[in-house]
């Protein structure tokens, strides 16, 4: 197989604009004869699925919660990026494309990451335009905030809660287009097969969650819009329900994965309290234009913050990376309150944190003021922690937080498999080995609202795709499969529950290959996991019946996806010789602890392509060429 | 930490419904009460019965799915928290905890503490957005909003769609929902075009649903996990009140 | 906008039928009512004067000639008031077909908005009470003497004073209440209107429940 990205020649700044005038378009007439099937309406889903609509297809939307505004991207906290330039502070298209190809330490294609910073601006129009309540200065124009990777103010904002407000900007406009029928909305359901017909992808099988019915559903066309896959740690920043299945499902049936041992492990989150936690939480990382990370100089310095004076302060990342401070990208930051913490200067009854210090700040600002930026995050603290950040440090850990891997997709962001798009966190494109901040808003709106509805036309264009339905045999497969791997399920009734599983899972991930990797953890990792998932299929236990509402079913079935996407991870870790990004290998370090790429050797999108489970992945390689970044050793000193 | 609790079990729309009584042994603390409940469905699944099934997701207070009224409560006892982010810590050894769904007709059971929530999306689907198709946006900057309103619509639009305030309100009524889009359109300049339109659908759509009337009690504004303020329910009387009367449109 | 039922031709009606529009007609009889008794104890406060004051005032009242239409408009925010707070109250409880086991407020609610059910039929019954005693009663001798006869009578005051402290109750929750339904809301007047609400209900209370309780109990022998 050679993978070919499609990306069009040409200058850089003219691609997107040639390649859209070169895609084939529908006409008006003819796009309610395509069904396009979303799954996920999270900002990528909710933003595809509305524009679509407007445009006249008929869409079918789908989600695993009750109601599409829960998507996960609704957590996001800090903000979007977007070249606007509006602080006048040196900020441009090719900026904003300069900083996310190094933040993400050139192991991104070139051509997607030009684009994104190119369609930014128009999201915060589209946005603004939808009354997403953005901050605003006295004058009445937009605010903007720094934020990790770079030394511009683009980040716009919407409290702690950017997200959110996007979210529901794109959720409200899918409203609209359900008030118009021209959505179908089918909440509570989750995506167990995708359906391949004659080559293309033809429709899914999902599971009703409340009923348990098994049910199908053809389109024209497929879109994964279903979020990362953190979740493989057990313990993230991700919701509950996040989780890889779709995309999975996905792989097995000739999607390549592409990339996943690129985890962003973000740098402040609240520490782990104890072995009931089901999840991190996530502080925004704007938190850090204003708070000031430090540990004691001394190891093992049990004294209370306030007591250790500014001389017995070690503020590291200030001291190590002068220029960008407290603001490197999170990768660094992570990585450096590891080692840290692996010195033995980690502060709490853990010891397993850092400081955020905002005394400082608050003595500049004012606490009023700080407040205003960012009283819903230190209320947040509050809450979980029972101390007061405006009076104590907070104390923050790394945590995994986002999937730059993904199933692989074309400049288009079709996958391997015709007529299967994947958008957003899902997919691989855009951040290569590190996502800076604010930018997974904007790869998600990016490619809902200003990517897809081009590429997707071209692609219904340019094939000729027979009539099928949810009675072709091919749909009726899929139904048997999915009936037979929830009764496999609940038949086991083991001993333990798929919570437990995932658990040891998650601990396997997170030891043998979380912030740091090596070789021989690695390959006992990939062991582990084997075993894990053989036991699994013996010990698990799934109660009650497949005909009701029954979330231990649910999650037995991600579980049990987890316990084969984690070996992939790992495998594509094992053979990531280098360290770039969120990817750290012990072997592959400068002197000074920094990661050390191997651009000679690796850089490259490893795409694998599924053989069985167990089976070793075969590798296929999109090379990536840097013709207008050039490459360097990321430095942020 | 050991408490009692009485959960409402409920096998599907259709059953009766009855609380049960479970004891939670060796609860921490730190624990969210989400994480209490995760530990009473670890050993309801290990001896083979039927997990308590309650909506959640993100677990950190902004998604809206969680639920749940606690000894009467939505949200538990705490202020402007969601159940996810109540930790247990409020409560003391030996307690007996009332776990109910949120109630509401407009809200039917799905199973035990779930229940579905639709009726919001359905409100929102006639009229809660301004309608600007992708690529019909002006320029961001091209319409100056004041600071202030700003604020106020954010205040609005904190909203997590978890309808507390129905499940708080002793009618029943998704005023403080409702309003909450309402204000937000209402306050910004982009929400001008579709004022009265909106104001109008809304409410009709809130009718048609079957929940109660606002009696101005004021209990939605306590439950709220993000405080969403009772003024937006007067906006919405006042908006509603000039779309029905004045309004020539 | 022309379609449906949103149609400029029938917007009241939809106004009048709709969640927000039977709130709207119960607050603003209310409001009226509310003026009403004013009113009211305006007139009856006369009663302190003496009784040929008091006789005269009754007597100018009955002879003019407007009273009745401005009695048939009275009854008519009395049925609306009471018919829209019923519909409304019926809707709200079939609003949640299944009670909670256990139900506690955090907040926001009274004792006064807890109990206008109560506190509005208590109301209605003095009302009826009061209209057959008072208005349909036998006043050949003058109204005051009538009035003071009742008074003497020590249940009939008891109930009098009790349902006033219910229309007391009533208008501590009533008042402000209306002006949030108006869309009279703003950060800074609205505590003013809610203390205002309140003493405006104790003052309702306290003047119309003086005069059985100086009458009745003070200055009785």
């Amino acid at each position: 197989m050679i993978l070919d990205s499609k990306v069009p020649d040409g200058p850089i700044e003219k691609k997107w604009d040639k390649h859209k005038f070169e895609t084939k378009l529908v006409n008006p007439a003819n796009k309610r004869k395509y069904d396009v099937l979303v799954v996920g309406t999270g900002l990528a889903g909710a933003s595809a699925a509305a524009s679509l609509a407007e445009l006249g297809y008929n869409v079918k939307v789908f989600c695993i919660q009750d109601s599409p505004r829960r998507a996960h991207s609704i957590a996001a906290q800090g903000g979007i990026n977007a070249a606007k330039n509006y602080p006048n502070d040196g900020d441009s298209v090719w900026r904003l494309f300069y900083d996310t190809v190094k933040g993400g330490d050139f192991r991104a294609r070139e051509a997607n990451v030009y684009r994104l910073a190119q369609v930014s601006a128009s999201i915060i129009d589209q946005c603004v335009a939808q009354g997403v309540p953005f901050a605003r200065e006295y004058g009445g124009t937009l605010s903007n905030r720094s934020f990790g990777g770079a030394q511009v103010s683009r980040t716009f904002y919407a409290r702690g809660q950017t997200g959110q407000q996007l979210l529901l900007g794109a959720y409200s406009a899918l409203m609209r287009q359900v008030g118009q029928g021209t959505v179908s909305m089918y909440p509570r359901r989750e995506m167990l097969e995708l359906v391949v017909e004659n080559g293309a992808a033809r429709g899914i099988v999902c599971r009703n969650l409340v009923t348990g019915e098994v049910e199908s559903y053809a389109g024209h066309a497929v879109l994964l819009c279903t979020g990362g896959y953190g979740n493989v740690f057990y313990l993230s920043t991700n919701a509950a329900s996040c989780n890889v299945s779709a995309t999975w499902r996905a792989h097995k049936h000739g999607a390549l994965f592409a990339n996943p041992c690129y985890t962003q492990i973000h740098p402040t989150c609240i520490p782990v309290s104890g072995d009931h936690q089901s999840k991190l939480t996530l502080m925004s990382e704007s938190l850090r234009n204003d708070g000031r990370v430090w540990v004691p100089k001394k190891k093992g310095d049990k004294r209370s913050p306030e007591t250790i004076p500014e001389a017995e302060r070690d503020y590291y990342l200030e001291r190590k990376y002068p220029s960008f401070g407290n603001l490197v990208p999170r990768d660094v930051a992570s990585r450096n309150a590891k080692s840290m913490i692996d010195e033995g200067k980690g502060v709490g009854e853990t010891g397993l944190s850092v400081y955020l210090d905002f005394s400082e700040a608050i003595k500049r600002l004012g606490a009023e003021k700080i407040k205003e930026k960012y009283g819903n995050l230190f209320d947040m603290y509050h809450h979980i922690t029972d101390e007061d950040p405006y009076k104590v440090p907070m104390r923050i850990y790394p945590a995994v937080h986002y999937a730059m891997g993904g199933l692989w997709v074309d400049y288009n962001l079709m996958t391997t498999i015709p007529g299967l798009f994947c958008l957003g966190e899902a997919n691989f494109s855009d951040h290569g080995a590190n996502r800076l901040g604010a930018s997974a808003l904007m790869q998600g709106l990016a490619d809902g609202y200003f990517v897809i509805p081009y590429t997707l036309g071209g692609y219904l264009t340019s094939t000729k795709l027979p009539k099928t339905d949810a009675s072709s045999p091919a749909f009726k497969d899929m139904e048997k499969a999915v009936a037979e791997r929830t009764k496999k399920l609940l038949c086991v009734n083991g001993k333990r529950t798929p919570s437990d599983f995932h658990k040891e899972l998650g601990k396997i991930m997170w030891d043998k290959c979380g912030m740091a990797r090596n070789e021989n953890e690695l390959k006992e990792a990939i062991s582990k996991i084997a075993a894990l998932r053989e036991q699994f299929w013996k010990d698990v236990k799934v109660t009650a019946s497949n005909e009701e509402f029954n979330q231990t079913l649910e999650r037995a079935g991600r579980v049990a996806d987890y316990l084969e996407f984690g070996e992939l991870l790992v495998r594509d870790a094992l053979h990531r010789k280098e360290s770039c990004g969120g990817h750290f290998r012990e072997e592959y370090q400068t002197p000074d602890g920094e990661a050390k790429r191997d651009d000679a050797n690796f850089s490259y999108a490893a795409a694998w392509e599924f053989k069985g489970v167990g089976q070793e992945p075969v590798l296929h390689k999109e090379p990536l060429t840097f013709e207008n970044v050039h490459l360097a050793e990321r430095n942020y000193a | 930490m050991n408490l009692t609790l009485k959960v409402w079990r409920q096998k599907g729309p259709n059953d009766a419904g009855k609380l049960v009584e479970y004891s939670a042994q060796g609860v921490s603390p730190d624990m969210s009460f989400l994480e209490m409940l995760d530990v009473v469905n670890e050993g309801l699944i290990k001896k083979g019965e039927d997990a308590i099934a309650f909506d959640s997701d993100c677990r950190e207070g902004i998604c809206g799915m969680c639920s749940l009224v606690i000894n009467g409560q939505p949200h538990g006892p705490e202020l402007g928290t969601a159940t996810c982010q109540l930790h247990m810590r409020t409560f003391s050894d030996g307690d007996t905890i009332v776990v109910e769904p949120f109630r509401a007709r407009a809200f039917p059971p799905v199973k035990d503490l779930a229940v579905d929530r639709s009726a919001f999306d359905r409100i929102m689907q006639a009229g809660g957005y301004v309608s600007v198709n992708t690529g019909n946006a002006p320029e961001a900057n091209a319409n100056l909003i004041s600071h202030h309103v700003a604020e106020k619509a954010m205040d609005a639009a904190a909203c997590i769609g978890c309808g507390a305030c129905v499940a708080a309100c002793p009618n029943a009524s998704a005023m403080l929902f409702v309003a909450a889009k309402v204000s937000q359109y209402a306050l910004l300049p982009q929400g001008q075009p579709e004022r009265t339109r909106r104001a109008l659908k809304m409410r009709e759509a809130m009718d048609d649903e079957g929940f109660g009337n606002c009696s101005n009690e004021y209990a939605c504004e306590a439950a709220c996990p993000k405080e969403i303020k009772v003024s937006n329910i007067a906006r919405f009387n006042r908006e509603h009140l000039k779309a029905s009367v004045c309004s020539e449109e | 906008m022309t379609e449906g039922k949103c149609a400029s031709k029938c917007r009241l009606t939809s106004f009048m039928t709709s969640s927000l529009g039977k709130k709207f007609t119960v607050g603003a009889a209310g409001f009226l009512l509310g003026g009403f008794l004013v009113v009211h104890l305006a007139g009856n406060l006369f009663l302190f004067v003496g009784e040929g004051a008091f006789n005269h005032y009754a007597e100018t009242l009955s002879n003019n000639p407007l009273l009745p239409a401005a009695e048939i408009a009275l009854a008519a925010l009395f049925l609306a008031h009471i018919v829209f707070a019923l519909k409304v109250r019926f809707e709200n409880a079939k609003a949640r077909p299944v009670a909670y086991e256990v139900y506690e407020a955090k907040g926001g609610r009274t004792i006064g908005s807890k109990s206008m059910a109560v506190s509005g039929v208590l109301v209605l019954a003095f009302l009826i009470i009061h209209l057959k005693t008072f208005r349909f009663g036998d006043d050949k001798d003058g109204l005051y003497k009538l009035v003071m006869e009742w008074f003497k009578n020590p249940f009939y005051s008891g109930f009098y004073v009790l349902a006033l402290a219910g229309l007391g109750l009533h208008l501590s929750h009533g008042f402000q209440s209306g002006f949030q339904t108006f869309g009279l809301n703003h950060p800074r007047y609205t505590p003013l209107i809610k203390k205002a609400g309140l003493v405006f209900a104790a003052l309702i209370f306290l003047g119309f429940a003086s005069m059985p309780i100086y009458f009745g109990f003070l200055r009785a022998p």
